[in-house]
């Protein structure tokens, strides 16, 4: 070879070595430098700090960022059907922007490809709005009603804030909790507070919280599964700016030729959006029996194969009036019927001592169902919750 | 380079030289062969004129000269002023079918026609969102594919490089000019739905994405970013068909090469199991000039663009540059 | 080894100041899959001379024009044009290479603005000045506004000649530039190289016409499959085999024995009476001739061709009409 000819070549193989370098600084520069130095703190002592900010600042403290959650939960492929439904949720990849302003002010938006959908609450007052079918939804709450709970159904429910005080609430005598090496999120020293359950029986292997190391708010929560070194679940800030957003991200006003529709909360309840769901749920929660407490703690419900495909048609049905009669829905929701039927392809039959069914196991969930009608789910391994299908 | 080749090589040339002597004697005056190192290229102390004409001297001009050569080629040449004009038509189809379902119940409206009716400015952001899938892209790829291979099939890049156009120059004049038809692709397109959005719907206010109203000349300002974002992407495609078009005398070839690529791409990016690749795939940063719609402007999403845009384009041109200085030009 | 493109700048040390329009040392092209197209050559051809490069097809003429242009990188081996480093020289070099080639859909003007914008060297200002006088030349003025694509054969040869003349040139590289002309074009083209030689230009003129390099040309080259195998005058070529005297006589025998006494070498005496002329004059030759009472019918002095030359350096025939 001549040596013109490396020389000119090298021109192009230091461009890529320089755009791969960009491409992985993050990783690298993180690895090099090392973790963060920042003052040491127990678990207890983190908690209290966080505590103490959530009381000082009376709610969350205003800032703004990208949250991405990112799931890889080994389903099987779900179909594609909605974009934004909570069920795409289940798998791959998902941003959404929130901004949090003084006192009740949030925004939360999801973008889409030329499109987004958006929830600001205000006080008493929340709009949702869905650029995809023009529709402006203002919610009214009732005297009493949170505008928190509102923001529970929403997709705030992926805001490490909430998902934080979820996993908090679960630290009982089940869980070891500790403090790690503290780490990077979105820019920002933080330390990492660690979940782990003391059962074997749990499909978790720890759960990872992440708190801003200045301000103590939850920046991340990794969920990771037993036997993998990646979460299987993330949602985190990719990026997170702690000043006061515009007042403009909290304000809105109907554009013209939007439908505008409105709608009253009164006595919301959690997983309530519709009076044939609320009528589900309760007819489940009689039926529903918890066998084992803490990570272990599997979900026993009367169900059978066929039970399952009729209701999962009737849901997609419900879901489309509930729709259409009550707005907020994020989106178009996969067709459930089709879901059930995908997931079931990947049931491996088994049996034991107490009967035989289909067994759907995920990174982090197992299902089983039993063929003398009984569904159990449980973050659980698979012999955990045969034995659980044991209990009568 | 083996050692054998080498001995057979002066092996020859010693007999060469001896029969040489022996008919008649004849000797290379003044070449002494040196080495090739850059600081002997660089030392070398200017020489003398040579007798003859006065020594020719770089005009300050010659290569916006060179430019304009080019540009006045291929803003000349009917297939290019066809893909504009196809391009260009397809914002004034898209604005008549929407004005004539938009007829219809308001009911029956999506989010994106509804936009269009309710404000003339959201058709161009429509017919980006259509035309940047494909139909821009091969107008860029068709130009910046036939750059250098073009010339090459033609036979002209050998006149072209023996006037002497320099290699290098030559590159930098190509992919500046698959630059200026890419930014007039794009913005032929907006101008287009422009026109048609203001003959066909009422103007005013402007809805985002977000719900948010803006005035009108906050719109048109967005357009102008939307265009700025598109072209700089379309830039980065031209760059990749130029440096595809340095590995042909085939221009169909590089075209047809770039064009498959993007549909490859756009197929990839609908695979949900290989989200994770969608983020460094050229053509799926095209459509990110929605975030000029949201509210605030997404800046954080149009700044990965462009540097996805600029890596694109810098790995392409360092490559086809390496190519193209290398290369033996035999057509 | 060493590359030698317009980029690498001055890879080579110019040489000094010398009478060498091109020089090349060494020479050689080995494209990939081994084929040695050009094998050491080792050219040198002298300003102000008219230098024809002679082989037949495929010998390896174009690959070293191109060479020459830096259009290829030599495998091995050094060149200089007008002892300047590549990108100096250029703008002071016509060129032809392997036939015209030009924008089918541009007019043969809008051609030649082309091909002028691509040299750095060349002022826009005089660009329309320069290309009437070019057009002019070859006689295509009338033809200018036509398009390339309705160009005949022999317009497109004469255009790319206009196109090597654009600017003030000294040297010209003409690729076989009288391909596809009919003969008054020809006579036209070798007219016009005489012309141009006559104001002072070094002309490089490949062919594989014997006949045409001998009228046109001061110097030869003769290439064969990829390696030169005689360079120089044509008379030193020509002269590499001594012109002879050619007697007809009846009287063979007194004929060869007066030539003999001249001092004349290598006498024989076989259906004419010949001897190596030497510095002799043939007038001479023929007054001693007749005071010597022999009777001479005819008198002649036979000099080799360049065709006699190669076919004597390589032993094989050479396609003389094309």
């Amino acid at each position: 070879m001549r040596r013109g000819t490396f020389v000119r070549w090298g021109v192009p193989i230091a461009a890529a070595a320089v755009i791969g370098a960009a491409i992985g600084a993050g990783p690298v520069v993180a690895a090099v430098s090392g973790d963060p130095v920042l003052p040491e703190r127990s678990a207890q002592q983190l908690l209290a700090d966080a505590a103490a900010a959530v009381e000082k600042t009376e709610g969350p403290l205003p800032m703004s960022g990208t949250v991405q959650q990112t799931a890889s939960l080994g389903l099987p492929a779900l179909p594609q059907t909605g974009s934004a439904g909570p069920l795409s949720l289940l798998s791959g990849s998902h941003e959404i922007k929130v901004w949090y302003g003084e006192g009740d002010k949030l925004r939360v938006a999801m973008p889409t490809q030329m499109n987004e959908t958006n929830l600001i609450v205000d006080g008493d007052q929340a709009w949702y709005f869905d650029s995809a079918t023009n529709t402006a939804t203002k919610i009214l709450f009732d005297p009493g009603a949170r505008p928190d709970d509102m923001a529970e159904h929403a997709p705030q429910e992926m805001t490490p804030q909430a998902a934080a005080e979820k996993v908090l609430a679960q630290a009982d005598e089940h869980t070891a909790v500790s403090v790690t090496n503290t780490a990077e999120v979105a820019g920002r020293p933080a330390y990492q507070l660690v979940l782990k359950p003391k059962d074997a029986g749990s499909l978790v292997e720890e759960v990872r919280l992440a708190l801003d190391g200045e301000n103590f708010v939850p920046l991340q929560v990794q969920v990771f599964a037993k036997g993998s070194a990646e979460p299987a679940f993330q949602v985190g800030f990719t990026q997170v700016t702690f000043t006061p957003p515009a007042p403009e991200n909290f304000t809105f006003t109907p554009p013209p030729g939007a439908k505008v529709e409105e709608k009253k909360l009164t006595a919301p309840k959690k997983e309530e959006l519709s009076e044939a769901h609320a009528e589900e749920a309760r007819k489940a929660a009689e039926d529903v029996k918890i066998v084992g407490d803490g990570w272990t703690s599997v979900a026993v419900l009367p169900a059978t194969l066929s039970d399952l495909k009729a209701q999962g048609g009737e849901e997609a049905q419900g879901g489309e009036e509930a729709q259409g009669e009550d707005g907020p829905r994020f989106g178009d929701e996969a067709d459930p019927a089709a879901l059930i039927e995908t997931v079931l392809k990947s049931a491996t039959p088994v049996s034991g001592p107490w009967g035989s069914g289909k067994l759907i196991t995920t990174k982090l969930a197992t299902v089983l169902l039993t063929d003398d009608g009984r569904l159990l789910v449980g973050a659980v391994t698979p012999e955990e919750i045969t034995k659980a299908a044991g209990v009568r | 380079m083996s050692t054998a080749e080498t001995t057979t090589g002066s092996a020859a040339e010693t007999a060469q030289t001896a029969t040489r002597t022996a008919r008649q004697p004849r000797r290379t005056p003044g070449l002494v062969p040196v080495a090739e190192t850059l600081s002997t290229a660089e030392r070398r102390t200017p020489e003398p004129a040579p007798p003859g004409l006065p020594p020719p001297v770089r005009r300050p001009g010659a290569f916006w000269r060179l430019l304009g050569s080019e540009l006045g080629l291929t803003f000349r040449r009917p297939r290019n002023l066809a893909m504009l004009a196809v391009v260009g038509a397809v914002p004034i189809l898209v604005g008549v079918a929407l004005r004539m379902v938009g007829g219809g119940d308001d009911d029956g409206m999506g989010g994106m026609i509804a936009s269009v009716a309710g404000n003339s400015l959201m058709l161009t952001f429509v017919s980006f969102s259509f035309l940047t899938l494909l139909l821009m892209p091969v107008a860029v790829a068709v130009v910046g594919g036939d750059s250098i291979a073009g010339e090459a099939g033609a036979g002209t890049l050998r006149y072209l490089l023996a006037a002497p156009a320099g290699r290098t120059r030559l590159l930098a004049v190509k992919f500046l000019n698959v630059v200026v038809y890419g930014y007039a692709v794009t913005a032929v397109v907006a101008l287009s739905a422009l026109v048609t959005g203001l003959l066909l719907f009422p103007a005013g206010d402007v809805t985002l994405l977000s719900g948010t109203t803006v005035p009108l000349t906050d719109g048109l300002l967005r357009i102008a970013l939307s265009v700025g974002y598109i072209g700089a992407g379309m830039a980065a495609l031209g760059a990749v068909a130029v440096a595809l078009s340095t590995f042909t005398e085939v221009p169909v070839g590089a075209i047809a090469g770039t064009v498959v690529a993007v549909v490859v791409c756009q197929v990839l990016r609908a695979i949900p199991d290989l989200a994770p690749l969608e983020p460094y795939l050229l053509p799926a940063r095209f459509t990110s000039f929605d975030s000029v719609l949201r509210d605030p402007i997404d800046t954080g999403t149009l700044l990965d663009g462009l540097s996805v845009f600029g890596a694109y384009t810098v790995l392409s041109l360092s490559v086809a540059w390496a190519r193209f200085t290398g290369k033996d030009i035999t057509s | 080894m060493t590359t030698v493109t317009q980029e690498a700048g001055a890879p080579f040390r110019a040489a000094p100041p010398s009478d060498a329009a091109i020089v090349t040392s060494g020479l050689t092209k080995r494209f990939r899959g081994g084929q040695v197209a050009v094998d050491a050559l080792d050219l040198a051809v002298p300003r102000g001379s008219v230098y024809g490069f002679l082989g037949p097809n495929g010998s390896g003429k174009t690959t070293t024009i191109r060479m020459l242009l830096g259009l290829v990188s030599p495998t091995e081996g050094e060149h200089a044009l007008l002892g300047l480093p590549l990108d100096q020289a250029l703008p002071r070099v016509g060129a032809l290479v392997e036939g015209p080639a030009f924008y089918p859909y541009l007019s043969g003007e809008a051609n030649l603005r082309r091909f002028d914008a691509a040299d750095p060297t060349a002022s826009a200002a005089t660009a329309r000045e320069r290309i009437g006088e070019a057009l002019e030349r070859v006689g295509l003025t009338a033809a200018a506004g036509k398009r390339f694509r309705n160009y005949s054969l022999g317009m497109r040869q004469r255009l790319a000649i206009a196109a090597a003349l654009l600017g003030p040139r000294e040297l010209l590289i003409l690729d076989e530039p009288t391909n596809g002309l009919d003969p008054q074009g020809t006579r036209e083209v070798r007219a016009l190289v005489k012309e141009i030689a006559a104001g002072g230009t070094t002309v490089f003129v490949s062919s594989h016409l014997l006949a045409e390099v001998e009228q046109m040309c001061t110097h030869a080259a003769i290439m064969r499959t990829g390696k030169l195998v005689a360079q120089g005058t044509i008379a030193s070529l020509s002269g590499g085999r001594a012109a002879r005297i050619r007697v007809e006589t009846p009287g063979p025998a007194d004929a060869a024995r007066v030539l003999t006494t001249l001092g004349l070498a290598d006498v024989r005496a076989d259906a004419y009476v010949s001897a190596e002329l030497g510095g002799h004059a043939p007038e001479e030759i023929n007054a001693v001739l007749v005071r010597e009472g022999v009777a001479v019918r005819g008198l002649a002095v036979v000099r080799p061709s360049l065709e006699d030359v190669f076919v004597g350096l390589t032993g094989e025939g050479f396609d003389v009409d094309g």
